[in-house]
């Protein structure tokens, strides 16, 4: 299994500003002691920014109001973490309060397929982000369905992590735990990461995987089968070679894994 | 078209044969293994080693009788079920008019684990009763214990002897009524200690931690990783169709796990639910029939007011 940092990318629920202040200030603090170009996207400048840091509204970014495009968004990223190299920083470090932009179904659907694709790129990129939410605001279900999709987060909502491969485009990395909780999350967050299939496969590397139930399995039958591939799972649990004898899931193949 | 003691009959035509010597055996099951082969039926037997020999010194040579390995297919009664329905499912597609079938269980399962081979007795009245089968189940009365005779007088129909007698069972139960009582469950001897945890109302991912933790190094990890699967789908049902609280309780011992889980519920309404795949995968009882599927021992005690599933696994 490959290492990947999991504090890359990171999916950060608050209830209250001050926690998004405290946080913000401090993460962007470190960007800069580390010589990264520091960001904040938000609304508006709240005014307490730490010296060097910059603002950037959503709008400027992510064009709030309307659903994100998530490719171009992704290359508006690496074009900037480009220029912050190209200016003599070590990297970009974004801060960005992202409740504002999944206020509709069809936002938050957009915003989770840039959240999987943008997550390929910083996992190989000198880009950090945290991707905030205001609880409340955002709700339980944009917090579940974008948690999910980051490898690190504070929020209960997720007990999954669903990411696509950065070094095979044919692949996913899955991890946490596939219960009874995520009969609605994961295949929604299965949609989301949009990995192209190789020879007629889809890897999903499940070395990090703790659980996986009878649901889950069966989610991933029917994603096979929407998408007319085999699904090869590799994990070390002998309970997912069950399911599929059991549940007579021809769609996927069990590789073992130690 | 059914010949035999099948001959007009529709689905399922399940025997019991109660028989005191080999010569008794050979006397009932000989003219039917002969009738299934003259008539060009499938004809199986599903023996223990010294009983198959019996019986195949005892047919013409080269009888196109087929042996079938037990082992495996009656390592639980969910997965028997399943085995079987596959098999049969596959003799009438291929154009079976009747299949006759003779098998017996091993005596190994008459002791503590017998509650749930005779609610599979009492379930496969209904789970084979989609094809045209005709079986006979031998128990040997000489060392099956009496209340074992008198679950299989309950939950077979008829009773097969010499001479081609066909006997109807006065004590036969339904089986939608005998699988919703509770059937006397042997205490384990592990639950005579206290539980190595008994907790209230744990989410499924605690049942986990908690499971986990206690089997740890006890049996294999495959073993452990099936108990964790079950215990998760049993505590979920508890939560989701059962009623608070929910306590769980583990007993761990080298080579052996038992959990028990119970709450204030009256437990799933289906009398099949475990021992066959419930219609809907979000039902309760497709997280118990999954149970049945991997625990080495599942039993079932209803009471007015709580529901209890124990579940076992060993190396």
């Amino acid at each position: 299994m490959r290492n990947l940092a999991t504090d890359q990318h990171i999916c950060w629920t608050y209830d209250d500003p001050g926690q998004l202040h405290a946080y913000a200030r401090s993460y962007l603090d470190a960007g800069l002691a580390a010589g990264q170009r520091a960001w904040f996207a938000g609304l508006a400048d709240p005014g307490w920014l730490p010296e060097g840091a910059e603002f950037v509204s959503l709008e400027s970014t992510y064009a709030a109001g309307v659903a994100v495009d998530p490719k171009a968004q992704v290359a508006a990223y690496a074009a900037a973490t480009e220029a912050a190299l190209a200016a003599g920083h070590t990297g970009l470090r974004v801060f960005a309060d992202c409740t504002a932009l999944v206020r509709t179904d069809s936002e938050l659907d957009a915003f989770a397929r840039y959240e999987a694709l943008v997550d390929r790129f910083i996992a190989v990129a000198p880009m950090q982000a945290v991707c905030a939410l205001h609880r409340a605001e955002a709700g339980a279900r944009a917090v579940g369905e974008l948690a999910c999709l980051h490898p690190r987060t504070n929020a209960a909502e997720a007990r999954f992590t669903l990411r696509g491969d950065p070094h095979a485009p044919g692949a996913v990395l899955v991890s946490g735990e596939l219960d009874s909780a995520a009969d609605l999350l994961f295949p929604v967050a299965l949609d989301r990461v949009e990995p192209h299939p190789e020879h007629g496969q889809i890897i999903f590397d499940a070395h990090g995987l703790q659980f996986v139930d009878h649901r889950a399995m069966l989610h991933l039958q029917r994603y096979a089968e929407r998408r007319d591939v085999t699904v090869v799972l590799r994990t070390s649990l002998t309970t997912a070679a069950h399911l599929v004898e059991l549940l007579r899931l021809t769609r996927i193949w069990i590789e073992a894994a130690g | 078209m059914r010949t035999g003691a099948g001959a007009g009959h529709t689905g399922y035509l399940h025997e019991a044969v109660c028989y005191d010597s080999d010569e008794h055996l050979l006397a009932v099951v000989l003219p039917f293994l002969l009738g299934g082969v003259e008539a060009g039926e499938p004809t199986l037997v599903s023996f223990g080693a010294r009983n198959a020999a019996l019986v195949r010194d005892a047919l013409p040579a080269g009888c196109p009788v087929t042996f079938l390995p037990g082992g495996e297919v009656y390592a639980r009664p969910a997965g028997a079920i399943r085995s079987y329905r596959d098999l049969l499912a596959e003799h009438v597609a291929a154009g079976a008019g009747q299949i006759r079938i003779v098998g017996e269980l091993g005596r190994e399962q008459f002791g503590d684990t017998w509650d749930w081979w005779a609610r599979y007795e009492s379930a496969i009245n209904h789970a084979y009763d989609d094809f045209p089968l005709w079986s006979m189940c031998a128990y040997d009365t000489r060392s099956t214990p009496a209340h074992v005779l008198a679950d299989v007088l309950r939950t077979h129909p008829q009773t097969a002897g010499p001479g081609g007698r066909h006997t109807a069972n006065d004590e036969y139960t339904d089986p939608e009524t005998f699988l919703l009582e509770n059937r006397p469950e042997a205490a384990d001897p592990l639950q005579w200690h206290p539980p190595a945890a008994d907790v209230l109302d744990a989410p499924p991912e605690e049942a986990r931690r908690i499971v986990r933790a206690a089997g740890e190094g006890r049996v294999g990890r495959a073993r452990l990783d099936d108990l964790t699967l079950a215990v998760s789908e049993i505590v979920a049902n508890a939560g989701r169709y059962g009623r608070p609280s929910t306590r769980l309780r583990v007993w761990a011992a080298d080579g052996r796990v038992v959990v028990s889980v119970a709450d204030a519920g009256a437990g799933p309404k289906d009398p099949f639910a475990g021992l066959l795949p419930a219609a809907s995968e979000h039902s309760a009882g497709f997280g118990l029939w999954i149970t049945h599927q991997v625990c080495d021992h599942v039993s079932l005690q209803r009471a007015p007011d709580s529901f209890t599933v124990r579940m076992t696994v060993k190396n």
